[in-house]
Order: C-alpha cells, then structure tokens, then sequence
C-alpha cells in the first residue's frame, strides 16, 4: 500500500512537472509560485525538524512528503537506565542528538545531509511492559518520499551500537 | 542467567560510589549500572581486570554462579 502511494505520488509530480514545463513559460507567475512553495516547503521542514514538538508532523501517515519506517525492539532493562544508555550511544554514533525529554521518554536525533538523502529525523519513544523497556523508533524523511533504505540503515545502526555498548 | 553480580555489595565493602569506580575504571556510570544489575551482553577481561584492580578484589567476588 506505502509502495502504491509514492508510484502514485512520483507520477502525479513527474505529470505535473512535464506539464507545466510543456505549457508554461519559465516566468509564468503560476509557475514561480509553485517553485517558491516547494522551496518555502523544504525550508519550513529544516526549521521545524530539530523541536520534539512537530513529532507527529514528520511521522504522520498523511505527510506523503516523507518516508518512514517504525520499529521496536524489546530490552530487560530498566527503562530510566535505558534512556540514559541510548542518549550514550547517540552521543558516540554519526548520529546528532537534537533534544531529549526524561519526562516523556523522547528522544529526536537527526543524520547528517548525504548523497541519499536531505537527512532524516530519528525519534525514541520509550514504554515499560512487563517490567521490560520497549523502544520505539521511528525514522523519517525530511523532504522526500522515497528514503533509499536510509531509514532502515539508521536503524540497523542505531542497534547495532546499543547491541555493542552492551559488551563493556 | 545462572550468573550473579554482587558489583553493589563490593562497592559498599569498599566503602566506593558506582561514579568514583567509573572514573577509575573508565566505563560510563550507565555501563557499570546495567553490569550491577546482570543485564549486560559480556564483560571484557580488560574491563574485569580493571575492576578487580580498582576495588583491590578477585573476579570471584564479583561473579557468582547460583545453581
């Protein structure tokens, strides 16, 4: 169903575009609005992505303009001294830890600009069940609809680090 | 796990806070936190080495297996 949504997407954006390029001029006013909405798009989403605040925005199932992926992961670990181990391991990986909140058990990191992608926003969300902690992750594009398997390779990352601080 | 850390009942012979061991050592209060409570994947034998010689004890006062 994700799959079918950014095909439809991507073809809605390629039809768009041939068409305006075909019929309007390069000065065309509708054209340049498009062009400006899109860039103020992309600028609105830079500034907003470092505040735990528009969590929901990014990862919202109705913002086809980003991809993401969930995953969880189950420790037997108490959740205060797994907060603090995650904070640990961001602190030491290529990812950057913009805010975290031992209030709610949130945390938002982000990755770097890469050939792949604009970057992507990492969000922690911690939960206790059965006296065990569950981490919730959630990767999430930026400003595009396909991540090329970049939200994945965050993941695998960021648990291939905790796996290893495991070892002291 | 059959293996129990009695990390915590050394530290209060040795009269030694967790964050006084961790400078010592050089592993994080958390790392040392989650050994204190057996949760950790291993130990090193560096780490352990470290250790025994910070708080001036034997692994096997550390390390305890319980049928």
């Amino acid at each position: 169903m994700t799959t079918l949504k950014h095909i439809f997407v991507a073809f809605f954006i390629i039809i768009f575009s041939v068409l305006t390029t075909y019929y309007l001029k390069p000065s065309n006013p509708i054209r340049l609005t498009i062009l400006f909405l899109m860039l103020g798009f992309f600028i609105f989403n830079l500034i907003i992505r470092k505040h735990l605040l528009y969590k929901n925005y990014f990862t919202s199932t109705y913002n086809i303009l980003t991809a993401k992926v969930h995953y969880e992961v189950t420790y037997d670990i108490s959740i205060d001294l797994m907060f603090e181990k995650v904070i640990e391991v961001i602190n030491n990986s290529n990812f950057k830890l913009v805010e975290s909140s031992k209030s709610t058990y949130e945390i938002l990191a982000i990755t770097p600009i890469s050939l792949k992608s604009w970057g992507e926003n990492l969000y922690i969300d911690f939960n206790v069940k059965d006296e065990k902690t569950i981490i919730k992750f959630c990767s999430a594009t930026l400003f595009q609809m396909y991540s090329w398997e970049k939200n994945k390779e965050n993941y695998d990352e960021l648990l291939n680090n905790i796996e290893k601080s495991l070892v002291i | 796990m059959a293996i129990i850390v009695n990390l915590d009942l050394v530290l209060v012979k040795r009269k030694m806070k967790l964050k006084e061991l961790s400078e010592k050592v050089g592993v994080s209060t958390v790392n040392l936190s989650i050994l204190k409570q057996g949760k950790v994947k291993a130990i090193r034998f560096s780490t352990l080495n470290s250790i025994c010689l910070a708080l001036n004890c034997q692994p096997g006062d550390i390390l305890e297996y319980v049928e």
